[in-house]
């Protein structure tokens, strides 16, 4: 653990000597001391908690309403036939084009951007469902079917707890997508947010606050795929293979 | 295997063809009627044949290639720039303990990371122009280049490395010769899935930020309500990246000739 934080402990020195040394301008890179300072000042005046509580609604809203759909899509043919090649079409569209369209039709606010994270969550969590729906081996369905589980039942009792680590894989690679949707959403337009926020520092040339509030965003980021990870290997401590950890797996 | 006849097995491809194409075919025709009916104002939907004619004039004026061309430019050279520096450390990763076990730590701290909210530091730095594009996108696309490159050479075989050593082999050319050739497929993975990363990456950057692409124009349309060339400019963005990874899986399938020997 200790070994861990080591790197950053150095990159972090590095920063503030190349500032406090004068080898690179205060302006363009402020030390990790005001940054600091700075983002004390952002917690006390809760203009912060504020901001990104409203950016984490949005986030989490169309994360969970992406998960939901992307389940019923993967199990279902019917709307998996219709919606797949949608789907398929549009993953190569960057879901934030998008947000023009949405203001148009809905208005700066909540419903553009979860709307758009929605989106952007569907295709991860839907391929990686119907992966490992697929792959989940006919014996377990034959017996299942042999010892009388219901129609009904299938579903929600064999299908997906087998497949459930692809789907989990699918939510942490959708779970990336919703924060950086949310931000890029918030930076084109928005009154409220933690993407905003930045962008109005950024502008208004308070840079301190400016890097405080991306290193506040990269540090939730980071805790939220942490706690996927840890969740994940609590729902599949049952499963042979738990292979999610680190970036060595 | 049984022998299919040619007819049944043409039928099968022509009906799996409707099949994965009749939901465009039906949005297209909901919207070109929607559009028409004047259930809505033109300026929320605009039927899809006025968004066709508006194509053909924006591609007259030179108002698609240019700004595709810029996009392109700044994806592509981020691109090239993360998967040098990502092969590079991902490679150097596997082989030396030392700088794995203090690069790890950093790279699945970055990797999860909203490189987006990186926007204002980037312009701040490196101005609006193409170089602060160029460099969020290299910026956005190393994470996962890396992570497929580690990947990648942390499972070569050990009879492979231990026979290359046996021959005799330096440690360079180990790496060039044996560590990254039998990895191209996991790397080639690695950009499969970073090509629409580095795209979406340059295209968000030119939205947020201005500074010229198709990104920059489709907001500008946006901002003077030209709701028709909104659309247009979707669409480019939307062919261009199926564009992409179509060729991408040609020149894969090209290039990985030999991979498939293994299965």
């Amino acid at each position: 653990m200790l070994l861990q934080l080591l790197p950053f402990g150095l990159l972090l020195g590095l920063w503030q000597a190349s500032v406090s040394f004068g080898l690179v301008d205060r302006t363009f890179l402020p030390g990790v001391d005001s940054v600091t300072l700075a983002f004390l000042d952002l917690l006390r005046g809760g203009e912060l908690l504020h901001n990104l509580a409203a950016s984490m609604f949005r986030a989490f809203a169309g994360l969970a309403i992406g998960v939901a759909l992307g389940l019923a899509m993967a199990t279902s043919r019917g709307a998996d036939r219709f919606f797949g090649p949608l789907v398929a079409t549009t993953y190569s569209l960057p879901k934030t084009a998008l947000v023009p369209l949405f203001i148009l039709w809905f208005g700066v606010g909540d419903v553009t951007n979860i709307l758009t994270v929605v989106l952007a969550c569907l295709l991860p969590i839907v391929v990686s469902t119907y992966h490992g729906v697929k792959a989940v081996p006919e014996v377990i369905l034959w017996s299942a079917r042999a010892m009388g589980t219901p129609r009904t039942q299938m579903l929600g009792r064999v299908l997906l707890p087998a497949s459930l680590s692809a789907t989990l894989a699918g939510i942490r690679i959708a779970l990336g997508f919703c924060f950086v949707l949310t931000i890029s959403a918030e930076m084109i337009a928005a009154k409220t947010g933690v993407g905003k926020l930045i962008f109005l520092y950024g502008e208004s040339g308070s840079y301190a606050h400016m890097f405080a509030g991306i290193l506040a965003v990269v540090g939730i980021a980071f805790a939220a795929d942490r706690g996927l990870v840890g969740l994940t290997n609590y729902l599949l401590r049952w499963h042979e293979t738990v292979a999610v950890g680190g970036a060595h797996g | 295997m049984a022998e299919a006849h040619p007819v049944q097995m043409a039928a099968h491809a022509a009906r799996e063809a409707c099949l994965r194409i009749y939901p465009l075919v039906l949005v297209c025709l909901v919207w070109e009627l929607v559009g028409r009916s004047g259930l809505v104002r033109p300026l929320f939907l605009p039927p899809l044949s006025q968004v066709i004619g508006q194509t053909g004039e924006l591609l007259r004026e030179g108002e698609i290639i240019e700004p595709l061309v810029v996009s392109l430019y700044r994806a592509f050279a981020g691109l090239v720039l993360a998967v040098v520096l990502g092969v590079t450390i991902g490679l150097v990763m596997a082989r030396s303990q030392l700088i794995g076990r203090f690069l790890d730590p950093l790279v699945s701290f970055g990797f999860p990371a909203p490189k987006i909210a990186f926007v204002p530091i980037f312009i701040l730095w490196f101005g609006i122009d193409h170089l602060s594009k160029i460099l969020l996108v290299a910026f956005t696309c190393v994470f996962p280049m890396i992570v497929a490159t580690h990947a990648g050479a942390l499972t070569v075989g050990r009879a492979v490395l231990w026979s290359a050593k046996a021959m005799g082999t330096p440690e360079l050319t180990m790496l060039t010769r044996v560590i990254l050739p039998a990895c191209l497929p996991q790397i080639f993975s690695g950009i499969r899935v970073t090509v629409p990363v580095a795209m979406i990456t340059a295209f968000t950057a030119e939205m947020v930020a201005g500074g010229g692409g198709i990104g920059a124009s489709l907001m500008f349309a946006q901002r003077f309500f030209q709701t028709p060339a909104v659309f247009v400019y979707i669409i480019v963005m939307l062919l261009s990246g199926l564009l992409c990874d179509r060729l991408l899986l040609a020149a894969r399938s090209h290039l990985l000739r030999w991979e498939q020997a293994e299965g």
